[in-house]
């Protein structure tokens, strides 16, 4: 399955402007917790075997730029002009996904509560949306997902009049190619897959070599070199560097020669897997880590207190040819409150929800409004990190995660798996 | 009956279901592995890949064969460390035993996570251990944390070492002190003694401190996670809890924990036959 930046986010939490670093710490382990319950849980109990879906149509449409999907409307979109629910309003998303202030002004603008549910993979998500009697109102899934969840008869489709603000949204996003005319989704945010580093442990930045991603291999970084520990990122990586930008190929002759070039890091800089590089980096823990560029507009708050946030920096390619994703934001068929999720999608449309938003979470909304240059100048992203700001063009030429068949995914797991493995 | 109850709703549930799951089928839409509850229509072609995979030469040998040899090594370390404080407490606790206990004990009282993270802290190139090594002559700051095995064995060290030392003072008190009295009487030096008396008397607690402080190492992930991450040093509680957590993944991931899990058998099988044996010997 396709990491996502939240991913198992919660086996490190996040700490918000303020929180010490022993807070952090403390957080961490608590919300670690999670991870191995998590998996032991999936283990122990297995699924509910054939749930929803399992008898529907097997081929789920694989949506791609140049194939976009028009997905089938399963059931009926509420009706216009609804007032909305009260009560307490059901979010499942990944943890630290959302700014709990931003929920604060929604709660009092419509006089209602929220809740939210947490879930740290799309697959743990996934399989408990499928299980009987989850009533969530509100879900965030990864674009690769969205496919199979209308398949399985588990999102609503959306009534258009109820989420005008869309508009405020690029008009790539209004109409995306895993969703043609928005009917199951909105957008939520925009990120790219780059390189992080600390300008004052290296001798060099990527942009100095003929290769920046030759980096990741520059053996005087040895040790203090980090991936992400998820299949499909560190792959695309090494298909990318061989010129190769079909990264949803599920060519085995392709995956191995990327596979090859990866395990030679081993070797050169015995390198480590991970997902946390909005800590690592600034905490001097990791000198090179591939990372997501919401996380290097987070790492700044994860600076210890004699840290400078000008010695972070993200390489993205100049030319935008680089891997690029965006999330979405969807209403289950079991909402019970779907109105109230229709006004509260629309909420985190708006300009001031989705600012306000971003200012928390570092992950950046697709707002028409925002360009790199009103975003360092608002104070929302340090100067020497303008490059993880992301352009609607650059959707155009950057490459997306996107879902593979099911014996594709096993072909990537197993090459990763592979590299996990540590050779030898 | 209320043993079978528990033996039924933690041990035969749980261990069905990854059967279950293991030799199941896939969902078409969710790519995800489904359980397959009867067991007449199981397959078992995944199980046997994951065997196969676990042996020599297989993709998981390399995670298999580095748990084996690190599970052994912290496993002798433990012992060195662990044997003599559990001697100390069950021999010349006296009135302290109390509190010497207490303090055994004390590490669980907070998490393994965070202590795992403290050593993090701890082993950073400017942390406190390379403080104190850089103090002396000749020896300089170690980067610990660049993906070493030997950092990772220390850590599983520390973290199982009480699972070892619990049982064998346990087995260590209960010998009766007058034969070791006896022995001295008969004018053995207090080496012999210990190794012709108190050594072979140890050893059915030996054996269990074994097995209880191994078993958990086998499946441990996350001492590799934190204190390493390199894949060099991987396990393959990494190798299952990769698979784990990705759907298409979780059918392979449920028949590495079988395979492992029936290793294990073999281990704890051995430990209930030795015990046996042992209570024949005494009746």
């Amino acid at each position: 399955m396709t990491f996502h930046p939240r991913e198992r986010r919660s086996s490190t939490s996040r700490s918000i402007p303020g929180v010490d670093r022993r807070e952090f710490l403390r957080r961490s382990a608590l919300a670690a917790f999670a991870v191995p319950s998590a998996g032991a849980l999936l283990a122990a109990c297995g699924s509910d075997g054939a749930s929803n879906g399992t008898d529907s149509t097997a081929k789920v449409a694989l949506s791609r730029p140049d194939r976009p999907v028009t997905l089938p409307i399963v059931g009926d979109p509420i009706a216009d002009g609804l007032q909305p629910e009260s009560g307490t309003l059901k979010i499942y998303n990944y943890a630290d996904y959302l700014n709990p202030d931003t929920l604060t002004k929604f709660e009092e603008q419509y006089g209602v509560e929220t809740e939210v549910t947490t879930f740290t993979t799309m697959d743990e998500a996934v399989k408990k949306l499928r299980s009987s009697g989850v009533e969530f109102d509100v879900f965030f899934p990864t674009t690769d997902r969205i496919g199979q969840l209308v398949a399985g008869g588990l999102l609503q489709p959306l009534n258009a009049t109820y989420v005008d603000h869309l508009e405020n949204f690029w008009p790539r996003l209004q109409d995306p190619f895993y969703d043609r005319g928005s009917r199951y989704t909105v957008p939520y945010t925009v990120f790219t897959t780059g390189i992080g580093y600390r300008s004052d442990k290296i001798e060099e930045p990527p942009d100095a070599y003929d290769d920046p991603y030759a980096i990741f291999w520059d053996t005087r970084y040895r040790g203090d070199v980090w991936v992400l520990d998820d299949d499909r990122e560190i792959l695309s990586m090494a298909l990318v560097r061989q010129g190769e930008f079909d990264i949803n190929t599920e060519d085995a002759t392709l995956l191995d020669a990327a596979l090859d070039d990866l395990l030679e890091l081993l070797d050169a800089v015995n390198v480590k897997v991970g997902i946390e590089a909005y800590a690592k980096l600034p905490e001097g823990a990791a000198f090179v880590h591939q990372a997501w560029s919401g996380d290097l507009v987070n790492a700044q708050y994860y600076l210890p207190e004699n840290g400078d946030v000008s010695t972070l920096g993200f390489w993205y390619p100049a030319d935008g040819r680089g891997v690029i994703g965006s999330d979405t934001i969807a209403i289950p068929t079991a909402a019970k409150h779907p109105v109230l999720a229709h006004h509260f999608l629309n909420f985190l449309l708006s300009e001031e929800g989705a600012l306000d938003n971003f200012s928390w979470l570092g992950y950046q909304p697709g707002l028409t409004s925002l360009d790199p240059d009103t975003l360092v100048a608002d104070g929302y992203v340090p100067e020497n990190l303008a490059s993880a700001v992301v352009r609607e063009t650059d959707l155009d030429v950057g490459v997306q995660i996107l879902q593979l068949s099911t014996e594709g995914e096993k072909t990537w797991d197993n090459a990763y798996a592979k590299f996990l493995a540590g050779a030898q | 009956m209320p043993g079978v109850l528990w033996l039924v709703a933690l041990f035969l549930v749980p261990a069905y279901a990854v059967v279950a799951l293991a030799a199941g089928g896939q969902d078409p839409v969710f790519g995800d592995a489904t359980a397959e509850w009867r067991p007449w229509r199981w397959q078992f072609t995944t199980i046997g890949d994951a065997l196969a995979g676990m042996m020599p030469g297989g993709d998981q040998w390399g995670p298999m064969g580095r748990t084996l040899a690190y599970v052994a090594i912290a496993l002798a370390a433990c012992f060195v460390i662990g044997y003599p404080v559990a001697y100390y407490v069950a021999r010349y606790g006296g009135r302290r035993r109390g509190l010497l206990l207490a303090l055994l004990l004390a590490p669980f009282w907070i998490s393994y996570l965070m202590r795992m993270l403290a050593w993090v802290n701890l082993l950073q190139v400017d942390g406190y251990v390379n403080d104190l090594i850089d103090v002396m002559p000749g020896l300089g700051r170690v980067a610990w944390l660049d993906g070493r095995w030997t950092t990772v064995v220390m850590g599983l060290v520390y973290g199982y070492v009480p699972f070892l030392i619990l049982p064998l003072y346990a087995s260590l008190d209960r010998i009766d002190g007058r034969l070791l009295e006896a022995s001295r009487d008969l004018g053995v030096g207090p080496v012999r003694t210990f190794v012709h008396v108190t050594m072979p008397l140890s050893r059915q607690g030996m054996l269990a401190a074994g097995v209880i402080t191994a078993l958990p190492m086998f499946g441990d992930y996350y001492t590799q996670n934190l204190l390493s991450a390199s894949p060099r040093t991987s396990m393959i509680g990494n190798q299952i809890e990769f698979y784990l957590r990705q759907g298409s993944g979780n059918q392979y991931g449920s028949a590495l924990v079988l395979v492992l899990s029936a290793l294990l058998a073999v281990l704890m099988g051995y430990y209930l036959w030795s015990t046996d044996r042992a209570a024949k010997e005494v009746r």
